[in-house]
């Protein structure tokens, strides 16, 4: 036993996500070239709406991409591109599209980062009240409560958080203010209704998971030794109940954050106009801008794919029962 | 006539390959011919009816004690009973709504911004005689019940053609993915060795794909077409139901009677279609009733950042063409996600309930 099948572990771990990028890319490079429009397509459609006279341009695209090339050269070309940071130039933005990827992850960051925050102290507050009183009239609101936030969907909360507080009350402004400084309370005033709409669904879902994690620790046997020795209920329900239940908890809000934020955070992006990089691949995807749509999928694939193997590795890590093979 | 029935019925098998090639045999001919037979689409429906008529109600119709138990399960739950009309009523909205409302992509500007019914608001229209603008009070009209969006389309019609893509999108979105995940957690659990390792791993590798992005990027390369959501969707969406029937696989090949029927020479084939597949399809049921509202949700989230169907109205068009008149016309946003909201919810309401109907260990 010991250390070394951990180690093992996080190889073989590591090994599958090289492997996992390596297909991702592989995957985008095909549709890219299977797809109907061309990167030269698109680039020629954005020349040609600026009135520009598009023919000569075509020889200089081809090349610039490679098209000319055979397709083998295309694919290890776009590979090492990729590889080794070179994600191509932004063509409605005229810059490179690592540079705009730089100056806006922070806006996706904050409104995430809050959001999961929000989410997890409220649910894992309201799902271990829920579970302590169970069958009570609080937990009957709760769990009806958890099944509309995980139903509703999360761009409509926006719009009528829009309508509600920002129309109708004259709260908020209606869009996301760009202009604020990000460290600023006025920052802050500004994302508590996209990090509520974010927020919400995840809420509703740590709520049930935290529930239900409480209730199968709080029926253990040693919950049952330890209040027969006579400790505090609080001691019973923190110590004993809820660090138990807190590991399947924290691994679902990771495997979350993988897949589902990044939905959700889009749309909430794209609803309150919030610079994000949702907010930047759907410009882009409007104004036919191939290497950003293609940066973004990726980054988030990426991201995605760490933040699993993160989970991954700390639930082996901290659960010694876990063994995977 | 009962005969018949339980003859085409104990040959279920048969019969679904035989209409499936055959559908596909016509629908092959269909794209070749100048005079089509159906639109694409009417082969999925068909394909998806087939299905059900010989998995889901020739079961029931047959074991009718059982069916009976199961109604009565599903009876106790008052909010599953909500979800199960709400859906019914869906359907009955998408097939014959079209018939009685009125052209959802009838643009007329005379009627714009026309409130719900019981609803009267305030608009700023222009005077000609004096040229100034000046406050009129605007009442709801019969012709129009849930009002009108800023170009006068019908609220009501959109609707409806929304309940249309909406339930096309997620059936046969499901249908696809059920079908690809059944043969592929069949696959894995029989073949077990190397074969398993490798689909199960595959399976991994397409959970963690974060499949929003991905579509995104697929729409965005093969433009916005409803059958290329629905394609994207359902060849992503198997993975849950792969691993759920693998499992039950792997536990029901230990289980006696396969055992028993194991060692009475009973074929491979057999084993599968006989015993595993009727025995998993309950438990499919549930997943497909709960995966339903999440691909509803995906399309519509498309359709709301702009890249749905252009040619048919859906929730989220309406619902994104909605934010931008929030504060002239705010019922164009209530009303297609109030839609959508209650189908998800409707969706996860019914299959909460089945799947303690289904259950014969939940105390109901």
């Amino acid at each position: 036993m010991g250390k070394t099948w951990l180690r093992d572990y996080i190889i073989k771990r590591l090994i599958y996500a090289v492997i996992i990028a390596f297909g991702i890319m592989t995957v985008t490079f095909i549709l890219i070239r299977v797809g109907p429009s061309s990167p030269a397509d698109k680039y020629l459609a954005n020349l040609a709406a600026t009135g520009q006279d598009v023919s000569q341009v075509v020889a200089a695209i081809e090349a610039r991409y490679g098209l000319d090339k055979p397709i083998y050269q295309q694919y290890v070309d776009y590979i090492a591109n990729l590889v080794q940071g070179d994600w191509g130039w932004s063509f409605s933005t005229s810059m490179p599209v690592m540079q705009l990827i730089k100056t806006h992850w922070i806006y996706s960051f904050q409104l995430i980062f809050l959001s999961t925050i929000f989410a997890t102290v409220v649910g894992i507050l309201i799902g271990i009240y829920s579970a302590v009183r169970q069958y009570s009239k609080t937990d009957y609101i709760a769990t009806f409560f958890s099944f509309i936030g995980i139903s509703i969907p999360n761009f409509w909360l926006g719009v009528m958080l829009i309508l509600v507080f920002s129309v109708k009350l004259g709260l908020f402004k209606t869009y996301y203010d760009t202009t604020l400084p990000l460290f600023s309370l006025a920052n802050l005033k500004a994302l508590i209704l996209p990090v509520v709409t974010l927020g919400t669904g995840m809420l509703a879902g740590y709520t049930r998971y935290t529930r239900s994690a409480m209730l199968d620790n709080l029926r253990k046997e040693f919950v049952r030794t330890a209040r027969a020795k006579g400790l505090p209920e609080r001691t019973v329900i923190g110590k004993h109940v809820f660090r138990n239940a807190l590991l399947p908890i924290i691994t679902i809000i990771m495997f979350d954050l993988g897949s589902i934020v990044f939905g959700g955070a889009y749309l909430t992006e794209i609803v309150f106009g919030i610079p994000g990089l949702g907010q930047i691949s759907f410009n882009a995807i409007f104004a036919n801008d191939y290497p950003v749509v293609v940066a973004i999928t990726l980054i988030g694939t990426f991201i995605v794919l760490m933040v699993n193997l993160v989970t991954d590795i700390t639930y082996t890590y901290l659960d010694p029962r876990i063994r995977y093979d | 006539m009962d005969k018949l029935v339980s003859k085409i019925g104990k040959n279920r098998n048969l019969v679904l390959v035989l209409a499936i090639s055959l559908l596909s045999l016509v629908g092959v001919l269909d794209i070749f011919l100048v005079d089509k037979i159906f639109a694409p689409i009417v082969y999925f429906y068909i394909a998806f009816g087939i299905v059900l008529l010989l998995y889901g109600v020739y079961p029931l119709y047959t074991n009718r004690r059982l069916t009976r138990y199961y109604l009565d399960r599903t009876k106790r739950n008052r909010l599953a009973i909500f979800g199960l009309a709400f859906i019914l009523f869906l359907i009955l909205m998408a097939v014959i709504g079209p018939f009685f409302t009125l052209d959802p992509t009838a643009v007329n500007f005379e009627e714009k911004d026309l409130p719900p019914l019981g609803f009267t608001i305030e608009q700023s229209v222009y005077d000609a005689e004096t040229g100034k603008l000046v406050r009129v009070s605007v009442p709801s009209t019969i012709e129009h019940p849930l009002g009108t969006d800023n170009k006068g389309r019908d609220m009501l019609a959109m609707l409806v053609s929304g309940a249309r893509v909406s339930l096309q999108v997620g059936l046969l979105a499901t249908l696809i993915a059920l079908i690809l995940g059944t043969v592929i957690g069949v696959l894995s659990a029989y073949l077990g060795g190397w074969a398993d390792n490798i689909l199960m791993r595959f399976t991994d590798i397409m959970m963690t794909f974060p499949f929003f992005l991905l579509l995104v990027f697929v729409i965005f390369i093969f433009g916005p077409n409803l059958a290329i959501i629905v394609l994207v969707i359902g060849l992503t969406g198997w993975t849950g139901a792969a691993r759920l029937i693998r499992s039950e696989a792997l536990s029901l090949r230990t289980r006696e009677f396969v055992l028993a029927s194991k060692a009475l020479g009973a074929s491979d084939s057999r084993l599968i279609f006989a015993h595993l597949i009727p025995n998993v399809i309950s438990l499919v049921i549930v997943m497909a009733t709960l995966s339903i509202p999440g691909v509803i949700l995906a399309e519509a989230a498309l359709s709301f950042i702009g890249l749905g169907d252009p040619t048919v109205p859906s929730w989220g068009t309406v619902l994104k063409a909605g934010q931008q008149t929030l504060d002239t016309a705010w019922w164009v946003a209530v009303e297609p996600g109030l839609m959508l909201f209650l189908t998800v919810l409707a969706f996860n309401f019914l299959g909460d309930g089945l799947r303690d109907a289904f259950d014969p260990k939940s105390g109901l």
